[in-house]
C-alpha cells in the first residue's frame, strides 16, 4: 500500500524531467515464491512502456535518476530508481495480498474495487477452478456469501439454480450472466470454465441496476481472457476423474418385499377383522397364529419364474440401484493460444470435455473454441474487437430412472431367461417400467446443441477518455435430437410399435448496445459516467416430426424418410423485444467519498399497453475511512475500511410468457397427451366418420390483463469492506433490506370460470432481510508454510408481505382467514403429525380422526374442537436456511498446495414427501411398488418404540396428508473438494521446453455430515434428482 | 469517423419507437380474430364431450356403477386410485380428493367453452348467419347435459351461463339456486333446445329434436323425485311424471327404435355406431391426425389385464346373480343373491353374456377368443368377471401409454332408455298397466338377443330362459310388483353403463339397497368390510373443498360432510 502510494507523486513529476540522461534498462521479472518468469509484466519508466517476454526479460529506455515500475496483474508493483547500473536486475514481485487494485467489470463500465459502492463479490476464479465442475455456477456453491446455488449432480451440471439474497422472485430465482458484455440467461454448462478469467457477483440493486428489467435476481458478470500484450503463450490442461453413486437408496430385497406386505395384511387382520394375506402377486405366505394369539410369518414361497404360466421370467433378487449405476470416467482436456502485440491481441483455445455419468448410459459431451482478438487503429485510438465461442454438446439424459429404480419390484429381473429379452411386471404387478430396459433403450437418444455465443465491437476514442462503443451480441442455440422409441416386451408392458421423433429448436438473441464512457480528472475529483441504449430481440422456433413403423431398429436406419406407418408433426415460435435506455454516473472526491447514481428505462413487450415501460433507479454512496488521518493516525492496523450504502431498483420479465398481458385463443386439434391427463382438445367427429380429419375450433387459453406491469425490487444495502494489518485480514460485511413487489403470478382460479381462466396478475409483495459475511486471512507458518483462509456466512429471511385477494389461494391456507401473509414464500399448509398412537388408550381418548388406531399417526387438534379435520392446519413447513456458508483452506509449501474446501447449510426444512411415502409406507403412494427398507422397521405391537407408523394395506388414516412427518432438517456439511498439487521445479519443467507444470490430485464430495433426524441419504437431492457422485480426479497443467 | 458513431448511436435510439414492443402472439388468435369463429367455437364446445380421462371419466363408470353395487373400483387393489375406492365404501369419501375437484373443474370447462360459443351466437344476426337458432339450441343442449352430470354427483352447483360476466362467476353460490330451480335451468335448456332443434341433422354428431325430448324426459323424471334439503324423497310430482309420458311419446313415436340385436349397442364399427337406438351418442374417432385418436379414454381401464391394463371395473358378484332367471324366465327378485350363479344349474338373463365377461366365454363375441382366468389381475380381491359392454376385440384396442383405448361411441341415450323412463313415470302415475308393453318390448328384445352368443361349436355360451311379464299368468301386476320389474329391468339393460347409482338416489332407496349389498358382499369380497352408506350425506358427493376455498368460504357444502 504505502509502495503504491509514492508511485502516483512519482508517475506526477516524470514529464518534468524529460531531459535528463538516457539509460537502457535490462532485466529479468519473476514471481518471488514460485521463482517463475513473469511474462508480460508491464515496464514503465518515465517515457516509455513496455512489456516482459516469455521469459520475463524486458529491456526499455528511461532517464537516469527517474523510476522504473514493474507491475504485473495480481503482484505487487515494485519500482526502483534508474542508475547507469540498472543492467541485468532481477526483480521478484510478490503475490498481493491485497487486491483493492483490482479492476471490476460492473456493467457498461468497470472500476476498480477499492471504488466500489454497491455488494459485489470479486470470486476467487483461481480457487474455482480447482472444482472439476462443467459449469462453474456449480462451482461456485458456498463461494459467494449470500448465494447459494442448488444443483444435481448430471453429467452435464445443467440442473443448476441459484438463488441470490434469498427468494428475487417466484417466477425464477436465476440471476443474469453478462459475458463480455452480452446478457444471457441460458445454460453456463456449455461454455468452457477454463476461458474464463474473472467472474463478478453484483448482489444489490444498486450495482445492479443498470441492468434494469432484469437484474432482480442478481448480475454475474463473467470477463474472458484476453493476450497478454507482447507475449505468445501456450496453456493445456488435462484431468480425469471417476465418480461414484455413493448414495443410494436402501430398497426392499424379494424377501423384505414381501415380509412388508404380509405384516400390512397381518395388521389389517387384527385391527379390522379378516386374516393375513395367503398370497400377494407371486408371494405365497405360510402364517400361524403363535401361542399369544399373534400372527406369525413363517415361510415366504416364491416361484421359479415370476411368470408362473410363461415361464420366461426367474424369479430374481435384482437391486434395481445397482443396475442402474456404473463408475463412470470423465476426461477434460483444454489448450490455449494467446498473443498480444501492440496493435492488437488475439486469443484462441479449445476444450473437450466427456463426462460420463454415474447413471448408466448417461453422458455429456462438448467440444468449444475461442477466438478473442482485438485490433487498434487509427493511432490506437479505435479499437475493434470480438469475443466469440462456438461450442457443441452433446447429452444423453436420465430419462427418469431414479423413481423407477426404487419402484420396479426385486423379484422382476432385468432379462428374461434367454439373456436378451426385458424382465417386467407381470400379473397384478405394478406397470412401471424396468428401468434398464429405460437406460439402454434411450442409449442413442442423445440431443445435439450448438451454441454460438459472443460479441463483435467497436471502441472509438473521440477526444482523450471519450469512448463511443457499439457493440452487437449474438446468442444462438441450435437444438438437435432424435428420439427412437424402440418396440419391447417387458412383461406385461410392451410396445409394437417403435417410432422416432425428431425434435429441433433454434433461438436466437441479438443485443446491440450502445454507449458513451467518459472518464475526467481534475484535482481531487474524478468522474466516470456511461449513457447508452440497448435493444434485445429474442426469437425461438422449434419443429417436431414423428413418424412410425420401422423396419429395422439400427440407428443407422431409423430416420423419418425410412418410416411406413403413421406420420405426425408440429412447431412453435415465439418473439420478444426489449428496448433500454440507462446512464451511470460515478464520483470519487478525493479518494475517500464516493457516489454513484444509475438510472435505466426499459420496455418490453411482455407487458400491458399501460405498463410498457419501467424506471429503474439507482444510487450509492461510499467514504474510505482509512484514507481519513484520524484512522491512519490511530489505528495503524486499518489498511482499508470502507462504509458502502446503497439503494436501488430492479426489476424482473424474464421467467413469464412472452405474451403475458394477451387474451388468446389456440385451435389445439391434437390436444395434449391423454396418458395421463384429460387432452383438452379442440376437435371432434362431428359427422361420425369414426375417421379422417376433424372438424376443430378454438379454446380460450389466456385471459388479458393490459395493466400488468414489472415486478420490481428495491434493496436498500449496507456494507463495510475492511482490511487490517496490510490486508492480512480482510473481508466485507453487508446487510440488506429487499422488496420484491407485485410478483407476476398466474393465480389459481375457481372452477366456475372454466377453460382459459389464466391471466398473468401482479400478485405478492415479499421481503428479504438478511446479512452476509466475507472473512479472509493470509499468512505464513514458520515463514515456509503461505497459508489462505477465507470463509463466508450468510442468512437472510423472507416473509410475504402483501397478498393481494385474487392470489390468496395460490399459496396454502385456508382460503379465508389464514393466508401466508407473514409467512415465507413457499411456506406450506398442512397438519402436525404428533408421534404414533401407541395404546388404546389413546386410541380412544384422542380427538375423533378418521382412521385413527393403534400405530397410526396422531394428528394435532390445534383448533381444539375435539374432531381432526381441514380446520387443524397451520404453517408447517419454511423452506428459508437459517444460513449457508462455505470455508477454504490453502496451504503452499515450497511447489506444494492443499486445498480443502468445505460447504454447507443450516437448519432448512426439506420436504421429503416425495421419498418418505415410499420408505415409510406401504399404502400412501404407489402401493405395487417396491419400498425402502425402513419399513422393516415399522411400529408393530412388538417394535412400539419405532416412530414409522404400523404397515397397512389401505390408508385409512389419511397418513398422504400433508404433515410434520415428512418434515426433515436439511441441514448439511459437505467436504466438496480436497486438492493437493505439486508445481514441478524449474529444472524438471525445463527439460519438456516448459514453463510452468503442476500437476494435483483432488477428490470432490468425499464426505457428508447431516442432520440427525434426516432420514433419506442426501439432504442436497432429497427426492428423485439426479445423484450427486463422489469423485477422485487427477490433473495436470503445462505452460510453454 | 465521430460522426459515423454518432449517427448510429441516434439511430439506436430512435429505431426503438413504440411499435417495436408490439410483439404478435405465434400461432394463437387474439380476441378480435376469434369474433368470426362462430362455427370453431361452437366445435370446440362439442370437443369437449371427447376429452374424457380415466381419473375425470364423462362416462361416470367409478360414480355410477361402482357405487351401486354393480360393479367394483378393480385394478390392482383397493389403492390403485384409492380416491375411487374411498368413493366405492362411502365412509373414507373426503372432501379433498383430488378426483373430485378434477370432475368438477372439467365439467365448468365444458361449460366455458359452451357459454363462449353462445355469447357469440348471441352476438350475431340471423341473416349473416341462418343457423343462428339450431347452434344456440345445440349449445343449449350440450349445456343441459353437463349440468346434468354435475347435478346428479353434486346436487348443489353455481349456475353460470352466457349472460355472466366473468368478473362475477366467483359471485355466484352453489346455493343461489333451490334444488328445484337447477332442474328448472337444465329443463329450460333442453325446452330450447326442443323448441329450435331440426327432427333430423345433418350431422350425427349434432343432437336433434328426438334427442332434445329425450333428455328433457329425462330430467323431468330426475325432477319429479322431489327432495329435501337433506335428500330425503318427499314426494313425486305428477305434473312432472306427465310431462315425462308425453315427452316420452315425442321420442317413442320418432323413427328410433331398438336395435334387434342388444350386441349392436355395444359394438364398434358403422354398421353399429350411431344406429336406431342410439338417439345421441359421443363420437370417438381414430386415424384423425391426434396424437392417439379421440378415443374413450376415460373407459381406458376397463382393459383387462389378458388384452391391456388396468382391469378395472369389474362386474359384482351380486350383479352376476341378478341376472339368474326362475323357471318363468323371470328376475329371481327375492332369491337371487342367496347362492352365487352356477352357470352349469341356473338359467339366465341373455344380457349377462352382452354385460360381464365370464371365464370360459367368448371375448366380446368373439369365438376364437375366450376370456380367461389368467386375464384377471387381481382375482382374490376382485374376483373373475369383466366388463363387456365397453370393451372391444383384442385388435381394435389403441395402445395409449400403458392403457389400452378404443374410438367405439359411447351412447349416453338409448332409445330403451325411454321405453323405460316413461314406464316409470307410468307406474308413479299408478298406471302400471301400461307399463307391461314398455317393459316387454326391452325384455322381447333380449331374448332375441343370443344369436352371438354362441360357442365355435354352435351351443350357447349359458343357459338362456327370459321370459316377458303376463299379468295374471306368471305374476300379479300391481304397482309394486311393477315398480320391483321396472328397477330390476332398468338394472339388468344397463348395468355397467353408469347410471345406477344415480337411480337408486332418485328412488329414494340408496342407503337400504347398498346396505344390504355391502353386508352380504363383503363376506365374499374382503375388502368392503368398511363399506357403509349413511343416509342424508352419501346421496351426493362433497362439494370439493378447493372450490369452497376458492370461492372465500361462498360455496356450502352439502349436508353431511364436515368441511
Amino acid at each position: 500500500m504505502k509502495r503504491k502510494l509514492l508511485i502516483l507523486p512519482l508517475l506526477l513529476m516524470l514529464c518534468f524531467l524529460a531531459n535528463a540522461q538516457q539509460v537502457t534498462v535490462t532485466g529479468k521479472v519473476i514471481n518471488a515464491l514460485t521463482k517463475a518468469p513473469l511474462a508480460g509484466a508491464s515496464v514503465r519508466t518515465d517515457s516509455k512502456l513496455g512489456i516482459t517476454d516469455k521469459d520475463g526479460k524486458f529491456a526499455i529506455t528511461g532517464n537516469n535518476g527517474k523510476v522504473i515500475t514493474l507491475s504485473f496483474q495480481g503482484m505487487q508493483p515494485v519500482s526502483l530508481k534508474i542508475t547507469p547500473a540498472s543492467q541485468n536486475l532481477l526483480i521478484a514481485l510478490d503475490e498481493m495480498i491485497s487486491n483493492l487494485d483490482t479492476v471490476v467489470v460492473t456493467g457498461y463500465q468497470t472500476q476498480k474495487k477499492a471504488d466500489l459502492t454497491g455488494a459485489v463479490t470479486v470470486v476467487d476464479v483461481k480457487e474455482l477452478k480447482k472444482m472439476p465442475n462443467n459449469n462453474p455456477i456449480q462451482a461456485l456453491q458456498g463461494r459467494v456469501p449470500g448465494m447459494i446455488v442448488y444443483s444435481d449432480g448430471s453429467p452435464s451440471g445443467s440442473n443448476v439454480t441459484v438463488n441470490i439474497r434469498g427468494i428475487g422472485s417466484i417466477n425464477g430465482t436465476n440471476p443474469l450472466y453478462v459475458i463480455d458484455g452480452v446478457a444471457t440467461t441460458a445454460g453456463m454448462h456449455e461454455l468452457n470454465p477454463n476461458d474464463i478469467e474473472t467472474i463478478q457477483v453484483l448482489k444489490d440493486a444498486s450495482a445492479a441496476s443498470i441492468y434494469g428489467s432484469r437484474a432482480s435476481n442478481g448480475v454475474i458478470i463473467i470477463t474472458t481472457k484476453k493476450a497478454k500484450k507482447g507475449v505468445m503463450q501456450v496453456t493445456a490442461n488435462a484431468r480425469n476423474s471417476y465418480s461414484y453413486y455413493n448414495t443410494k437408496m436402501s430398497v426392499l430385497d424379494a424377501q423384505g418385499y414381501g415380509n412388508a406386505v404380509w405384516q400390512a395384511s397381518a395388521n389389517d387382520a387384527v385391527l379390522y377383522g379378516g386374516a393375513p394375506l395367503d398370497q400377494y402377486l407371486i408371494y405365497k405366505f405360510k402364517w400361524n397364529v403363535d401361542a399369544n394369539g399373534n400372527y406369525a410369518l413363517n415361510k415366504i414361497i416364491l416361484p421359479e419364474y415370476v411368470d408362473t404360466t410363461t415361464q420366461t421370467m426367474k424369479t430374481a433378487n435384482t437391486n434395481w440401484f445397482k443396475e442402474i449405476s456404473q463408475l463412470a470416467y470423465s476426461q477434460n482436456y483444454d489448450v490455449t493460444v494467446s498473443k498480444g502485440t501492440d496493435k492488437g491481441s488475439s486469443m484462441f483455445s479449445v476444450d473437450y470435455t466427456d463426462n460420463k455419468g454415474i447413471v448408466r448410459t448417461t453422458e455429456f459431451k462438448r467440444i468449444s473454441a475461442r477466438m478473442n482478438s482485438d485490433y487498434r487503429l487509427i493511432n490506437d485510438k479505435l479499437l475493434i474487437g470480438e469475443n466469440f465461442t462456438a461450442n457443441t454438446t452433446q447429452e444423453v439424459q436420465d430419462p427418469g430412472v431414479l423413481n423407477p429404480a426404487l419402484q420396479a419390484l426385486p423379484v422382476i429381473p432385468v432379462h428374461t431367461v434367454d439373456g436378451i429379452g426385458w424382465g417386467g411386471p407381470f400379473g397384478g404387478m405394478n406397470d412401471r417400467q424396468n428401468p434398464v430396459r429405460l437406460l439402454e433403450d434411450n442409449k442413442q437418444n442423445h440431443y445435439n446443441y450448438i451454441r454460438l455465443f459472443g460479441n463483435a465491437f467497436a471502441d472509438f476514442e473521440v477526444i482523450k477518455n471519450l469512448h463511443l462503443k457499439s457493440s452487437i451480441g449474438l446468442n444462438e442455440g441450435v437444438f438437435d435430437q432424435r428420439v427412437m422409441q424402440l418396440a419391447y416386451v417387458s412383461g406385461y408392458l410392451n410396445n409394437p410399435n417403435n417410432y422416432v421423433t425428431m425434435n429441433h429448436w433454434t433461438s436466437t438473441e441479438l443485443t446491440w448496445t450502445n454507449t458513451v464512457n467518459y472518464k475526467y480528472e481534475k484535482g481531487k475529483h474524478f468522474l466516470d459516467a456511461v449513457a447508452g441504449t440497448e435493444a434485445i430481440k429474442f426469437n425461438t422456433m422449434n419443429t417436431w416430426a414423428k413418424a412410425e413403423g420401422f423396419a429395422s431398429q439400427d440407428p443407422n436406419y431409423m430416420y423419418l424418410d425410412a418410416a411406413t406407418g403413421q406420420r405426425d408433426n408440429g412447431g412453435s415460435a415465439s418473439e420478444v423485444h426489449l428496448v433500454s435506455y440507462f446512464g451511470k454516473l460515478n464520483y470519487v472526491y478525493n479518494q475517500k467519498y464516493l457516489a454513484s447514481v444509475t438510472m435505466r428505462y426499459d420496455g418490453s413487450s411482455r407487458f400491458g399497453v399501460n405498463n410498457r415501460f419501467g424506471l429503474f433507479p439507482a444510487f450509492s454512496l461510499g467514504w474510505k475511512l482509512n484514507k481519513e488521518n484520524f484512522i491512519k493516525n490511530n489505528f495503524s492496523f486499518i489498511s482499508d475500511l470502507k462504509l458502502r450504502y446503497g439503494w436501488g431498483k430492479t426489476g424482473n420479465q424474464d421467467n413469464i410468457s412472452v405474451t403475458a398481458n394477451q387474451t388468446l385463443y389456440q385451435t389445439n386439434y391434437t390436444g395434449g397427451d391423454p396418458t395421463w391427463t384429460s387432452p383438452n382438445g379442440t376437435a371432434y367427429d362431428l359427422s361420425g366418420a369414426g375417421s379422417g380429419t376433424l372438424p376443430s375450433g378454438y379454446q380460450l387459453v389466456q385471459r388479458s390483463n393490459d395493466a400488468v406491469r414489472w415486478e420490481a425490487t428495491t434493496q436498500s444495502n449496507f456494507g463495510m469492506d475492511f482490511g487490517f494489518l496490510n490486508q492480512k485480514i480482510y473481508g466485507s460485511l453487508d446487510y440488506f433490506v429487499k422488496t420484491t413487489s407485485d410478483m407476476l403470478v398466474q393465480p389459481a382460479y375457481i372452477a366456475v370460470i372454466g377453460e382459459g381462466g389464466n391471466r398473468w396478475v401482479n400478485g405478492a409483495s415479499m421481503q428479504n432481510k438478511g446479512i452476509e459475511l466475507l472473512l479472509g486471512y493470509k499468512g505464513k507458518i514458520a515463514s515456509k508454510v503461505n497459508f489462505d483462509i477465507t470463509g463466508n456466512i450468510a442468512t437472510y429471511r423472507n416473509k410475504i408481505t402483501s397478498l393481494p385477494q385474487e392470489v390468496v389461494n395460490n399459496y396454502g391456507g385456508n382460503g379465508t382467514t389464514d393466508n401466508i401473509l407473514g409467512h415465507p414464500w413457499g411456506s406450506g399448509y398442512g397438519y402436525v403429525a404428533d408421534g404414533l398412537f401407541t395404546s388404546q388408550d389413546q386410541v380412544a381418548n384422542s380427538a375423533d380422526q378418521l382412521g385413527k388406531g393403534l400405530g397410526r399417526i396422531r394428528y394435532r387438534d390445534i383448533n381444539g374442537d375435539g374432531v381432526i379435520d381441514s380446520k387443524d392446519q397451520t404453517w408447517i413447513y419454511n423452506p428459508t436456511p437459517d444460513f449457508t456458508y462455505g470455508l477454504n483452506f490453502n496451504f503452499e509449501y515450497k511447489g506444494f498446495d492443499l486445498t480443502f474446501f468445505f460447504q454447507g447449510i443450516g437448519h432448512t426444512d426439506i420436504n421429503v414427501y416425495d421419498v418418505k411415502s415410499m420408505t415409510d409406507f406401504w399404502s400412501i403412494n404407489e402401493t405395487g411398488s417396491n419400498k425402502g427398507t425402513r419399513l422393516l422397521q415399522a411400529w408393530s405391537a412388538t417394535n412400539q418404540k419405532s416412530s414409522i407408523p404400523a404397515l397397512t394395506l389401505t390408508d385409512r388414516n389419511n397418513e398422504t396428508r400433508f404433515s410434520t412427518y415428512f418434515i426433515e432438517n436439511g441441514a448439511y456439511l459437505k467436504l466438496r473438494n480436497l486438492q493437493l498439487g505439486y508445481t514441478l521445479p524449474k529444472h524438471v519443467t525445463n527439460k519438456v521446453f516448459a514453463n510452468n507444470l503442476y500437476v494435483y490430485v483432488s477428490g470432490q464430495n468425499l464426505f457428508t455430515v447431516k442432520a440427525k433426524g434426516f432420514t433419506g441419504v442426501d439432504p442436497e437431492t432429497p427426492t428423485y434428482g439426479y445423484p450427486i457422485p463422489t469423485m477422485l480426479t487427477a490433473g495436470a497443467k503445462i505452460t510453454f | 469517423m465521430k460522426k459515423i458513431f454518432i449517427i448510429i448511436l441516434i439511430a439506436a435510439a430512435f429505431s426503438c419507437n413504440k411499435s417495436y414492443l408490439d410483439v404478435s402472439p405465434k400461432g394463437q388468435l387474439s380476441q378480435a380474430q376469434v369474433a368470426a369463429g362462430t362455427e370453431q367455437l361452437v366445435t370446440a364446445a362439442y370437443s369437449s364431450l371427447g376429452n374424457d380421462h380415466y381419473y375425470t371419466p364423462w362416462s361416470l363408470w367409478n360414480y355410477g356403477s361402482v357405487r351401486s353395487g354393480d360393479a367394483y373400483k378393480g385394478g390392482r387393489d383397493e389403492s390403485d386410485i384409492q380416491e375411487f375406492y374411498f368413493g366405492e365404501i362411502f365412509v373414507n369419501q373426503r372432501s379433498d380428493l383430488g378426483n373430485l375437484d378434477g370432475q368438477w373443474f372439467q365439467y365448468y370447462v365444458a361449460i366455458s367453452r359452451v357459454n363462449a360459443a353462445l355469447s357469440n351466437l348471441n352476438s350475431v344476426s340471423e341473416t349473416t348467419y341462418p343457423l343462428k337458432k339450431v347452434r344456440q339450441a345445440e349449445m343449449r343442449f350440450l349445456r343441459g347435459h353437463w349440468y346434468f352430470q354435475l347435478k346428479i354427483l353434486f346436487k348443489n352447483i353455481p349456475y353460470i351461463d352466457e349472460t355472466v360476466n366473468t368478473n362475477d362467476y366467483a359471485k355466484i353460490s352453489n346455493r343461489a339456486l333451490s334444488n328445484d330451480s337447477l332442474w328448472e335451468k337444465i329443463a329450460g335448456d333442453f325446452q330450447f333446445a326442443v323448441n329450435n332443434l331440426p327432427v333430423s341433422q345433418p350431422q350425427i354428431g349434432r343432437p336433434n329434436n328426438i334427442a332434445a325430448n329425450a333428455y328433457l324426459a329425462k330430467t323431468r323424471l330426475y325432477q319429479a323425485y322431489e327432495q329435501d334439503e337433506k335428500h330425503n324423497v318427499t314426494g313425486i310430482n305428477a305434473t312432472k311424471l306427465n310431462q315425462v309420458v308425453s315427452l316420452c311419446d315425442q321420442v317413442l313415436n320418432s323413427s328410433y327404435g331398438l336395435e334387434p340385436d342388444f350386441a349392436n349397442n355395444f359394438l364398434l364399427g358403422s354398421a353399429y355406431e350411431n344406429g336406431r337406438e342410439s338417439i345421441f351418442a359421443v363420437q370417438y374417432s381414430k386415424d384423425d391426425g391426434t396424437m392417439f385418436g379421440r378415443l374413450d379414454f376415460g373407459d381406458v381401464l376397463a382393459t383387462p389385464m389378458g388384452i391391456g391394463c388396468c382391469d378395472f371395473h369389474k362386474p359384482s358378484q351380486n350383479l352376476a346373480n341378478a341376472f339368474k332367471t326362475d323357471a318363468n324366465g323371470l328376475p329371481m327378485f327375492n332369491n337371487f343373491n342367496a347362492s352365487d350363479l352356477d352357470l352349469t344349474a341356473n338359467t339366465v338373463d341373455p344380457r349377462i353374456d352382452h354385460t360381464i365377461a365370464i371365464p370360459g366365454h367368448n371375448w366380446k363375441y368373439n369365438q376364437n377368443e375366450l376370456y380367461q382366468n389368467s386375464w384377471n389381475r387381481t382375482p382374490d380381491v376382485y374376483g373373475y368377471f369383466a366388463s363387456l359392454k365397453e370393451n372391444v376385440q383384442r385388435n381394435s384396442y389403441i395402445q395409449v401409454g400403458p392403457f389400452y383405448g378404443s374410438p367405439k361411441n359411447r351412447i349416453l341415450i338409448r332409445y330403451a332408455d325411454v321405453l323405460l323412463w316413461k314406464a316409470e313415470a307410468l307406474i308413479e302415475l299408478n298406471r302400471a298397466n301400461e307399463a307391461v308393453s314398455l317393459i316387454n318390448q326391452v325384455r322381447t328384445r333380449a331374448q332375441n338377443s343370443t344369436s352371438l352368443l354362441k360357442f365355435s361349436n354352435g351351443s350357447p355360451e349359458s343357459n338362456y330362459n327370459i321370459g316377458i311379464y303376463q299379468p295374471g299368468i306368471n305374476c300379479n301386476w300391481t304397482q309394486d310388483f311393477a315398480r320391483q320389474a321396472l328397477r330390476w329391468e332398468r338394472r339388468l339393460e344397463f348395468a355397467m353403463e353408469g347410471n345406477r347409482f344415480f337411480d337408486l338416489v332418485r328412488w329414494g332407496i340408496a342407503d337400504t339397497y347398498l346396505n344390504s349389498y355391502f353386508q352380504v358382499e363383503k363376506t365374499k369380497r374382503k375388502y368392503l368390510k368398511d363399506g357403509l352408506f349413511t343416509k342424508n350425506r352419501d346421496e351426493y358427493l362433497p362439494i370439493p373443498l378447493n372450490q369452497i376455498k376458492f370461492s372465500h368460504g361462498l360455496y356450502v357444502q352439502n349436508p353431511g360432510y364436515t368441511n
